[in-house]
């Protein structure tokens, strides 16, 4: 079987396996969610193993390594903050949160500030930072088949788009438990196969060495074919065959019109899509060196830093999870178990970013990155193994795909549904499926347009968002008396303003370079700090706006759980209730 | 929380929410999170110094972080590696606190305000 034919069973695969399970099994499945939720005796594993599944998404399972072979050693903050974000949502959030009863940052917001228009808001902002979060999902999707089989860059983002749209619409997402679970696996068993063979593809090459003083060359005569046109710079001058004439190109700035091939001889150094500038191994592996041109990598690190830590907490749909436990000690050894496996998966990507140095060097000219962890095994295992472990990583990127893109459309649809949609079609199933119908085809529109930046740093964009407006949302709300609606919700504008404006300009690639361009590539370190100040000095100027009963929410927030303390009373306007966020059907991931 | 005073001069309870406020009068609740900042928040700090530290060391102790130990592996790629499982065990450590000390008062005080109540 051909490569592509191989790479679009995979795919198929995947697709009928999610669908099928989801909509043809929701019987079985939906016995399994109740089993899951009701019994003390899910073992964390389990429970682990779906939020894995949910939270690897295509910026984890393809993006990391692509940095890695990009940007080396500073790369690996990416999952070292997606993993340590876990543990402050842990301690600070989770616990507290889970006692309030709400399973959404806007339930959150209705039952400590009792404000409608916050609650609102919020619901605006879990629809942002969703959406910008799908969108590298469905771009993801697209260059993954268009790596393997050639397509067009659409095809796969629509494929994803209406896949996931009607699954979640057709309700196949309700108990998704299961299919989570077993997508972590997918996921982990996807790289960690491949990886022993290019181990052993390494190790039958003599070692060579990843972090030596060269550059990245070309090992073998290596054909380019671009399917974008590329701008790339030379270092030093090379003779090479285009499109079947032999050309030589001097030290400098060229271009590959789309559809070119290129021929590099065996030894050449490889020349640099412009923007990325080569980095010798020596400097590759080291951590702060800059290497692939990053500026101010001093600052970046630390505001990916803080996007990732106080970001995880402010994805509007993690939280949930922590209810399929039984109780808070099983949540907690959930959490531990989540940990081990994140931990145990990101070692992978890094390993796919350090060979792709030496196998794949070539996407670091056409600037596809993000194709590494795909095109590995055809470059270093090669043959028929090569392409079966090639459809293989195709599955797993397309398990990461639709695991994430579910959760978050019905995450974003939930919200959509309950709170933004005209009143005669909240909280119905039509106003769901119609909700999830205008998700899913806005995600798409922003996917598609969108310049094709890296998927990680899209994602650690949606993290900044997070961290610049739910993060100090919760961490207030939770642990300070005096927050105010006004005050929450002037933070929340501020916070996400600043942030999003931050988002658009690196996405348009409005500034570039120098220090505005590190602060606006990597927003966090100024605007959650920011955010922070707003609400607290909001709620200091509108003081006596505090809810009257903030020493009951309060205690509820802190009390132990087995306490068994009454159900708060509705204290808002009939049917407010009512409109709280059922359980089911509210997901996500990173 | 030094507003709390203030803000139950406010309030108007009913039988059910003065069981809240007998709660969060007792010891127990006090010394609950005494015990939970007592621990969480100098971990924490801890924790977050030894991220920031490490940035810190690529930034100004570049030989240092670029050693080699063996073969492509450096100092800087060990201590990254380090970030994971420290982050785990920081978590398993704060797990065995939450078993073995936030638990036996948050089951006092649950005795406590059983008995009490009726």
């Amino acid at each position: 079987m051909s490569g592509t034919g191989s790479a679009l069973l995979a795919v198929a695969l995947v697709v009928v396996a999610t669908v099928g399970i989801g909509v043809g099994g929701l019987r079985l499945a939906r016995s399994t969610s109740d089993f899951l939720v009701a019994s003390r005796t899910v073992s964390p594993l389990w429970n682990a193993s779906a939020i894995g599944g949910e939270y690897l998404s295509a910026a984890s399972f393809l993006g990391v390594a692509g940095l890695v072979l990009a940007y080396g050693a500073d790369a690996l903050w990416y999952p070292v903050g997606f993993v340590a974000g876990y543990f402050l949502l842990l301690l600070f959030v989770a616990a507290p949160l889970r006692r309030s009863g709400a399973y959404t940052v806007p339930d959150f917001a209705e039952v400590r500030l009792g404000s409608d228009r916050l609650r609102r808001l919020c619901a605006l902002a879990v629809l942002a930072i969703g959406l910008l979060y799908l969108v590298p999902q469905l771009q993801g999707a697209g260059l993954a088949l268009r790596a393997t089989t050639g397509a067009k860059v659409w095809v796969g983002a629509v494929l994803v788009a209406v896949v996931v749209t009607g699954n979640v619409a057709g309700g196949g997402m309700r108990s998704a438990t299961f299919v989570q679970a077993c997508q972590y696996w997918l996921k982990l068993t996807a790289l960690a196969v491949p990886v022993v063979f290019l181990l052993l593809a390494w190790q039958a090459d003599a070692r060579p060495d990843l972090a030596g003083p060269a550059g990245p060359v070309f090992r073998a005569q290596t054909t380019v074919q671009v399917d974008a046109d590329v701008r790339f710079v030379v270092a030093e001058p090379v003779q090479v065959v285009v499109d079947g004439q032999p050309r030589r190109l001097e030290a400098g700035a060229h271009r590959l019109e789309r559809g070119a091939r290129a021929v590099f001889p065996e030894g050449a150094a490889v020349p640099h899509v412009v923007g990325l500038a080569p980095a010798t191994g020596t400097s590759w592996a080291q951590p702060l060196s800059g290497a692939g041109g990053v500026e101010h990598p001093l600052y970046a690190t630390y505001a990916l830093v803080v996007a990732t830590f106080l970001g995880t907490m402010g994805l509007p749909h993690v939280l949930v999870r922590f209810y399929t436990n039984p109780d808070g000690r099983a949540a907690r050894r959930t959490t531990l178990v989540v940990l081990a496996l994140l931990g145990a998966f990101y070692l992978l990507p890094a390993l796919y970013g350090a060979l792709g140095r030496l196998y794949t060097p070539e996407l670091l000219l056409t600037g596809r990155t993000d194709a590494v962890v795909l095109a590995l095994p055809v470059a270093a295992v090669g043959g028929p193994l090569g392409q079966a472990l090639q459809a293989l990583l195709v599955a797993g990127a397309f398990a990461a795909f639709l695991s994430t893109s579910s959760g978050l459309l019905v995450t974003c649809a939930g919200v959509l549904a309950q709170d933004l949609l005209p009143a005669g079609r909240r909280g119905t199933v039509r106003g769901f499926q119609l909700a999830t119908v205008l998700g899913g085809a806005a995600a798409l529109a922003l996917a598609l347009p969108a310049a094709a930046l890296p998927l990680t740093q899209v994602v650690g964009l949606a993290f900044a968002v997070a961290a610049s407006t739910f993060c100090p949302l919760l961490v207030l709300g939770i642990w300070w008396r005096g927050l105010t609606a006004q005050g929450a919700a002037a933070g929340l504008l501020v916070g996400g303003g600043l942030s999003a404006l931050a988002v658009t300009t690196t996405l348009t690639g409005a500034v570039d370079g120098g220090w505005a361009g590190a602060l606006l590539a990597q927003p966090a370190a100024w605007t959650a700090p920011t955010a922070f100040a707003v609400m607290v000095t909001g709620s200091l100027l509108t003081r006596s706006t505090v809810p009257a009963d903030v020493g009951r929410t309060m205690l509820r927030l802190h009390a132990p759980e087995t306490l068994g303390l009454p159900p708060e009373p509705d204290r808002s306007a009939p049917g407010s209730t009512a409109r709280r966020s059922q359980p089911v059907a509210r997901r996500t991931g990173a | 929380m030094s507003t709390a005073e203030h803000e139950r001069g406010h309030e108007t309870y009913t039988a059910a929410e003065t069981r809240y406020v007998s709660v969060q009068d007792s010891p127990e609740f006090q010394e609950l999170r005494r015990r939970y900042r007592g621990w969480v928040l100098p971990v924490t700090a801890g924790a977050l110094i030894w991220y920031f530290a490490y940035v810190a060391l690529a930034a100004y102790a570049p030989d240092f972080m670029g050693q080699k130990l063996a073969g492509n592996i450096n100092v800087g790629l060990v201590l990254g590696l380090l970030q994971f499982v420290s982050t785990f065990v920081v978590t398993a450590l704060y797990i065995r606190h939450a078993d073995k000390v936030l638990d036996p008062v948050s089951a006092r005080l649950r005795q406590q305000f059983e008995d009490g109540d009726r």
